[in-house]
């Protein structure tokens, strides 16, 4: 029987908490001096967002390219973009639990960590395209004297209302409780008094007790349990705001399983792309082997194809329907004055991935981190093309338009990959990137299966 | 602030007779899964393990019964259910009677997308403060970690404990015990 | 190693953890009640230019609102007066009164007195006086005893969910057109049962969409 080669490589449980805890434990003022270069730079970005958000909210949201029939572009093109990157770390952390994927613990808390990040980076265009963001509490069904009026409960916005918060929310949680044990690691190898009591508190006193695990274990489980069903209900809410419409190229049954496929695919892209810079920057191919990212180009390739099986499935509905107004959106979407965003995602989402049916083409990390790249374009360009192109020809031809964005509308998407970055920055230098009490757990398990092997593994 | 339990001990007027329990030591999980079962045989009940990591079997060798966290959160998580049900109801066809794009006030179809939402909402909340309100946590102080090593079991140790509130519990003897079950170093710890 | 945290740091994050949870209920309540519209939205009471008395003019003189407010019946806009109709009596009564220096002082240079707007509502809701007047609906439903202010203030809150209580049940607040100015009327019945006559004789069908008022 072929076994496979271990996942990670750690000489005892020891080395695997230094491998992973020196990277967030060395002085601050000793960080590698391109840490702080790049996070400078990030940084700056993201304060480039903040000016935009001032200008927007004190001047107005003409300031966005938004016009009529254009009403929404790239405010919604990029919440459901940052939605669905969100969506691939809820599916490491959860789905791939459920289906006791083991090399999913070594990329399993940053991915958890880009969700938050992304779903931040995805609120922040809803939220201001409203104009008036400090009534955003408006979107929840507080009591308010001031209206007394409830939401409209039949409207699929509302439903995304409660299904991005409540992703935000429970991945939040579960990202929280998965930490909970490394903080407690970090805790306990901590020097200085400072450390001591800031780790001592966040991590609530863990102290890996068995009776403890259990209920832990227990949590984790439901946890993952739940995120399943939801990190799916998210998109597909998400596509309802669409397809619940009755604009041809919105108004479609096959939205929600192609959005969902979409996100995860545009969501594992985004981890692979961020994983390969951590793992270059911080050394972690011990803990990250090229096992972890064929592993996900594999998924990146099955998302990628799904993908293009739904353009396919809804140009032949287009036809088949014999509705003229869909087969025009249709025929306009690929040669359309839009005809360069839709060609660029289907080479970016459906052609390139292909390469990786090629074992070489896996396994090469200057293809993966370019596909990472591409696909992210490509998985941008399919929002755009769903929302601006169904929008610029509607059923009106005299109000047919063609939409330019402004550069509020640029810096302000610019920002949110500023804000998304130093966010991560952040978190991989001063929390664990990978789950150690996790990784533990799967050394304990290889322990078993490569007995005598480990020794000569971590001699290399 | 002094730290040291014993200082700690005399300002609080805790006297020094005052144990936790009897801490042993392994170094491999396989180890103490053998000898907290073994230790359970000799008649001890009130016992635990500290690990880095959930240690499979430790549950069933140390007699720990198995959570009641999911029986918490699926009554949780049926009240989020009904939260949104009422809630949609309430505010759609009793509070605010709006009719909007001629759909009815109320309808169990419309419903289903937040129901679906809320629920999974409270069943992650229930999962989550239940979780640490079955382990009595957050709770900075606990007499385990006077242990020497206790940092360690976040590490690479796998402590087994047997607490003083055992009926059964003689600290030299339970000492003794670990050390044949096994344990590297065995401590009395006071708390 | 010693542990971290001293036996009583637990006490202490109980203790922490009830304040806090206290001053979060504490704080919504308090958030609560000052930005409750009959809190936030009431009481505004500028200094005008000139210390008119409504108690004295409309309610012991008696002067109906009209005969200053007098586009109320035809008008979206409920007219300010002129000082010509402050003129109309005082260039009889009260002729040298210094109070009424700045009233003379407009009268002479045609410069108009700066009133302070009271009753104010936000530039996107359209709000039509006469549609509301010659329905009924008395000048007392929004403005209150104008009739017993000395300096007048705002009454009522003024906000959505009070033009909308009204919209949604207008029975209560519907009188014969007629007695709209008599903010003293006192109806010899039920008063919803006056407005539901009121309401079947001229079909009134306040609306309740959101074009309705943001136009």
């Amino acid at each position: 029987m072929e076994v496979n080669p271990p996942l990670v490589r750690a000489r005892d449980y020891h080395d695997l908490s230094e491998q992973i805890s020196s990277i967030v434990e060395g002085d601050v003022i000793k960080t590698p001096r391109k840490y702080w270069i790049t996070l400078g730079i990030t940084s700056s970005i993201t304060i480039l967002l903040a000016a935009m958000l001032t200008y927007l909210v004190s001047t107005g949201i003409g300031v966005w390219g938004n016009n009529r029939p254009i009403g929404w572009a790239w405010d919604i093109t990029n919440f459901v973009f940052w939605i669905g990157i969100g969506h691939a770390g809820t599916l490491i952390s959860a789905i791939l639990f459920l289906f006791r994927q083991k090399w999913r613990t070594s990329i399993n808390r940053s991915a958890e960590a880009m969700t938050l990040f992304a779903v931040m980076c995805a609120g922040i265009f809803p939220l201001f395209h409203t104009g008036r963001p400090w009534r955003a509490y408006w979107l929840f069904p507080v009591p308010n004297t001031d209206l007394s009026m409830w939401q409209n409960f039949r409207s699929p916005l509302i439903w995304d209302v409660f299904a991005v918060s409540t992703y935000f929310t429970v991945s939040l949680l579960f990202w929280y409780t998965g930490l909970v044990p490394d903080l407690a690691t970090l805790r306990d190898r901590a020097v200085s008094k400072l450390r001591q009591v800031v780790f001592g508190i966040l991590s609530l006193g863990w102290r890996g007790s068995a009776r403890h695990w259990t209920n832990y274990e227990a949590a984790y489980l439901i946890l993952a349990g739940i995120s399943t069903p939801l990190v799916l209900s998210v998109h597909t809410i998400v596509s309802f705001d669409f397809a619940t419409s009755v604009i041809p190229g919105w108004h479609t049954t096959i939205f929600p399983p192609y959005f969902v496929a979409g996100a995860i695919f545009s969501g594992f892209a985004c981890v692979m792309t961020l994983l390969l810079i951590a793992r270059w920057t911080l050394n972690l191919q011990n803990l990250i082997t090229m096992k972890h990212l064929e592993n996900m180009n594999k998924i990146i390739l099955v998302t990628g194809s799904v993908v293009g099986y739904a353009y396919a499935c809804e140009f032949f509905i287009a036809w088949y329907s014999g509705n003229i107004y869909e087969r025009f959106t249709f025929w306009n979407r690929a040669f359309g004055p839009y005809w360069w965003a839709a060609w660029s995602m289907y080479s970016c989402n459906v052609f390139i991935p292909q390469l990786y049916w090629i074992k070489a083409m896996r396994r090469s990390l200057p293809v993966m981190f370019i596909i990472s790249i591409t696909t992210n374009i490509g998985m941008w360009f399919e929002r755009f093309v769903i929302i601006v192109t169904s929008l610029h020809r509607d059923f009106l031809p005299s109000s047919w338009g063609y939409f330019r964005p402004t550069w509020v509308d640029m810096c302000t998407f610019a920002g949110t990959i500023g804000l998304f970055l130093t966010l991560f920055l952040l978190f991989a230098r001063f929390l664990p990137m990978i789950a150690i009490s996790e990784v533990k757990g799967v050394l304990a398990y290889e322990k078993q299966l490569f007995k005598g092997q480990a020794v000569e593994v971590a001699a290399e | 602030m002094n730290l040291d339990p014993k200082a700690i001990r005399e300002k609080l007027g805790i006297g020094d007779d005052k144990v936790y329990g009897v801490i042993g030591e392994f170094d491999d999980p396989h180890e103490l899964v053998q000898a907290g079962r073994r230790i359970r045989e000799m008649g001890y009940t009130k016992l635990d393990a500290m690990t880095p990591f959930p240690v499979h079997g430790i549950d069933e060798a140390l007699g720990i019964p198995r959570s009641i966290l999911g029986w918490i959160v699926i009554c949780v998580g049926l009240c989020g259910t009904a939260t949104a049900f009422l809630l949609i109801w309430y505010c759609g066809a009793i509070n605010d009677k709006f009719v909007i794009g001629g759909k009815p006030l109320f309808d169990f179809t419309f419903s289903i997308p937040i129901a679906f939402e809320l629920t999974i909402l409270f069943s992650a909340f229930a999962s989550f403060l239940g979780m640490w309100a079955l382990n009595g946590l957050p709770r900075l102080y606990h007499p385990a970690m006077n242990y020497r090593d206790a940092h360690r079991a976040s590490d690479d140790k796998f402590l087994l404990v047997i607490e003083a509130d055992d009926p059964k519990f003689e600290a030299q003897r339970a000492a003794e015990h670990l050390r044949s079950v096994g344990a590297e170093t065995v401590e009395v710890v006071e708390g | 190693m010693a542990a971290i945290f001293p036996k009583s740091s637990d006490l202490i994050l109980k203790v922490l953890g009830a304040v806090v949870g206290l001053g979060a209920v504490a704080g919504v309540g308090a958030y609560t009640y000052y930005t409750y519209p009959t809190v936030i939205d009431t009481g505004y009471q500028p200094v005008q230019p000139v210390p008119y008395s409504h108690k004295l003019h409309a309610g012991q003189l008696g002067l109906d609102c009209f005969y200053c407010h007098s586009t109320v019946y035809k008008a979206a806009y409920a007219a300010i007066p002129p000082t010509q109709t402050c003129m109309n009596c005082h260039t009889k009564v009260k002729t040298d009164s210094p109070r009424l220096e700045p009233v003379r002082q407009s009268f002479k240079t045609g410069q108009p007195i700066p009133w302070v707007l009271i009753h104010r509502l936000p530039d996107f809701v359209y709000f039509n006086h006469e549609a509301h007047v010659t329905a009924g609906v008395s000048c007392v439903s929004c403005h209150g005893r104008i009739d017993q202010m000395i300096e007048v203030h705002q009454d009522k809150p003024l906000n959505m969910a009070f033009c909308l209580a009204c919209h949604k049940d207008p029975a209560p607040n519907i009188r014969p057109a007629e007695l709209v100015t008599k903010l003293d009327w006192i109806p010899d019945r039920d008063p919803r049962e006056i407005g539901s006559e009121i309401i079947a004789r001229k079909h009134l069908n306040p609306p309740t969409n959101c074009s309705g008022c943001h136009r």
